[in-house]
């Protein structure tokens, strides 16, 4: 049985489908990745698997259970946790505030969530930032503190929202490396990115969406390689 | 931990000072104005519960205020209840009330949870005045008489100084400050903070938003309806202006931003301004020090002018001062004072 369950999925804003009859698995322990041109739908996918949007059509199964109808806090407490693309630090608490804030989703006592954050910032390589307010961050920090602080709350499965996004070279290059380690302690990925050199070597598998449906599935070799992808990407008078 | 042992030792004598200040003080006056400061300290906290670590700016505080003040009121008056029995009443009345405005207003955000709040305020405010019956309406409630407080057979005080109340009111901001610290130091404050900095990234970590931000409203409302009671029976007065008023909402919010909103003491100093600032204001006594040094005569024109309107404009220099405040200190005295503090470790670097 897949980790995630997508069957079916569609979501309207009046007459506009964002999403329109998606569906996928992703199996435990993977990394799939979601691409598609701007405006594709993707962000909409992650709110509707996250609680913040109700499908409007379909439905959505994590770990055996239907999530249709929970709330985001809910999700979370049941192991899918997700970042966001515009990255949203508590700005006036300091970083290892904010992991905290993630930790405590699993324990009361703030001893102990804040040597679960400390954990944490040791996995994004931020211990030394834990007493710098989040607000003051620069953004290649930003986003390693979404992961940590996501990371806290103790997830089977993680959302990544375009975590490379704005970042250069080098930061990105941290953050697949941070994302490997993620899949290497077992858990399972779930990567939206617009870099595509970066996505065909985490995923093991990719879905492609266009306004709002999945063009395709398969493997980053199969996705390179298909003829709608390319056209999609590059417009048919390339093809 | 190195901040932490002379901060509680300043705390204790501060404290300790107060607890034997009316030894020592027997003016009625002087403990008149501790008092307006105490329950002042108590009405800042609680806002700042909700308004300043939830970051809900409730502009309707004086609802529950109001309803603390009339519940424990009309008790002792109707019926002749006790306050100190009375007043549970008032917290049972006003826990009722807030979770109602809370199911109501939390589905709005922002500047729309801030009009929702003044509109309740305003209903009970219009409520009191039209439920006569149960109010007395525009005319108020009077009592000017309080049963002895007894323990057993013991008369522990008969309420007829100030002292009594001196202490109670000393309680009470003690209370608040107390809840305010522990909240801090657990969870449930934690929670608050992640909602006011980013309410979708809380909800995202696992954070139930609504049930927080109802609790911090209970917390929050139940604290201010106590404060509600002790100034009714104060006092000895009640009417809806006063007790239910926007200005009073207006006032309490005040004591907040001014002092330093999401800060343990911000409410303090938040007091320690606006009540010296309005008790001036009204014994006229900024004019009078203008007369006395020379700068305004008595009879000339401006002179009649501030003596007739200035006791009455407390609520322009409010005004004032708050613009000040936001464009000068934004983050209230409390982190003007936390800014110094770090420029001057800076330089000492």
């Amino acid at each position: 049985m897949a980790m995630l369950e997508i069957s079916h999925v569609s979501k309207f804003f009046g007459g506009l489908a964002a999403n329109a009859d998606v569906s996928f698995d992703v199996e435990a322990g993977s990394i799939m990745g979601l691409i598609g041109p701007n405006g594709a739908g993707k962000t909409t996918l992650f709110n509707c698997i996250t609680g913040y949007y109700p499908p409007s059509k379909g439905e959505v199964v994590f770990d055996g259970r239907r999530m249709n109808g929970l709330q985001p806090d809910r999700v979370c407490k049941l192991g899918m946790v997700r970042t966001w693309q515009k990255v949203r630090p508590l700005a006036k608490l300091s970083v290892v505030d904010n992991v905290m804030v993630g930790a405590l989703a699993r324990t009361s006592s703030l001893r102990k969530a804040r040597e679960m954050a400390m954990e944490q910032l040791k996995v994004v390589r931020m211990e030394h930032r834990a007493g710098f307010l989040a607000g003051g961050l620069p953004i290649g920090e930003r986003k390693k503190l979404e992961v940590a602080r996501a990371l806290a709350t103790g997830p089977k499965l993680l959302l990544l929202d375009e975590v490379m996004g704005g970042l250069n070279p080098a930061e990105s290059e941290e953050i697949i490396q941070l994302i490997l380690d993620i899949k290497a302690r077992g858990l399972t990925q779930m990567v939206i990115e617009h870099d595509m050199k970066a996505i065909m070597r985490i995923s093991d598998r990719i879905v492609v969406l266009t306004s709002g449906e999945k063009l395709t599935e398969g493997t980053p070799q199969e996705v390179v390689s298909n003829q709608d992808v390319i056209d999609a990407y590059l417009g048919e008078s390339h093809a | 931990m190195m901040k932490t042992l002379p901060r509680a030792a300043a705390f204790l004598v501060i404290v300790g000072g107060l607890l034997a200040l009316p030894r020592y003080v027997d003016n009625p006056y002087a403990l008149h104005m501790m008092i307006l400061l105490f329950l002042s300290i108590s009405q800042g906290e609680s806002w700042n519960i909700l308004g300043g670590y939830t970051g809900q700016h409730s502009v309707g505080h004086a609802a529950y205020f109001g309803v603390g003040a009339y519940t424990t009121m009309m008790l002792l008056q109707a019926k002749g209840i006790a306050p100190w029995f009375g007043v549970w009443a008032g917290v049972a009345a006003v826990i009722v009330v807030a979770l109602v405005i809370g199911s109501i207003c939390f589905r709005l955000r922002g500047p729309y949870f801030v009009l929702a709040s003044i509109a309740v305020a305003e209903i009970m405010r219009l409520s009191a005045i039209n439920l006569t019956g149960l109010t007395n309406g525009a005319e108020g409630i009077l009592v000017t008489d309080l049963p002895p407080f007894k323990i057993g057979e013991r008369v522990v005080t008969d309420f007829m100084t100030k002292v009594p109340f001196y202490y109670l009111g000393l309680a009470l901001a003690l209370l608040t400050l107390l809840v305010t610290w522990g909240i801090e130091r657990s969870k449930l404050g934690y929670y608050f903070q992640a909602i006011r900095e980013d309410q979708d990234a809380a909800h995202s970590l696992g954070i139930p938003i609504a049930r927080y931000k109802n609790i911090g409203l209970v917390i929050s409302a139940v604290l201010t309806a106590l404060a509600g009671s002790f100034y009714g029976i104060y006092v000895g007065f009640v009417d809806p202006p006063t007790v239910l008023g926007l200005d009073l909402s207006v006032q309490i919010m005040l004591i907040a931003i001014i002092g330093g909103m999401g800060t343990l003491y911000g409410p303090v100093l938040g007091s320690l301004v606006l009540v010296p600032l309005s008790e001036a204001l009204r014994s006229n006594l900024i004019t009078d020090l203008l007369v006395k040094s020379g700068l305004v005569s008595a009879d000339s024109r401006t002179g009649q002018f501030l003596k007739e309107n200035l006791a009455h404009a407390h609520v322009l220099l409010y005004g004032i001062l708050v613009v000040l405040v936001i464009l000068f200190m934004p983050e209230g005295i409390m982190g003007f004072v936390k800014k110094l503090a770090s420029r001057r470790r800076k330089e000492a670097v």
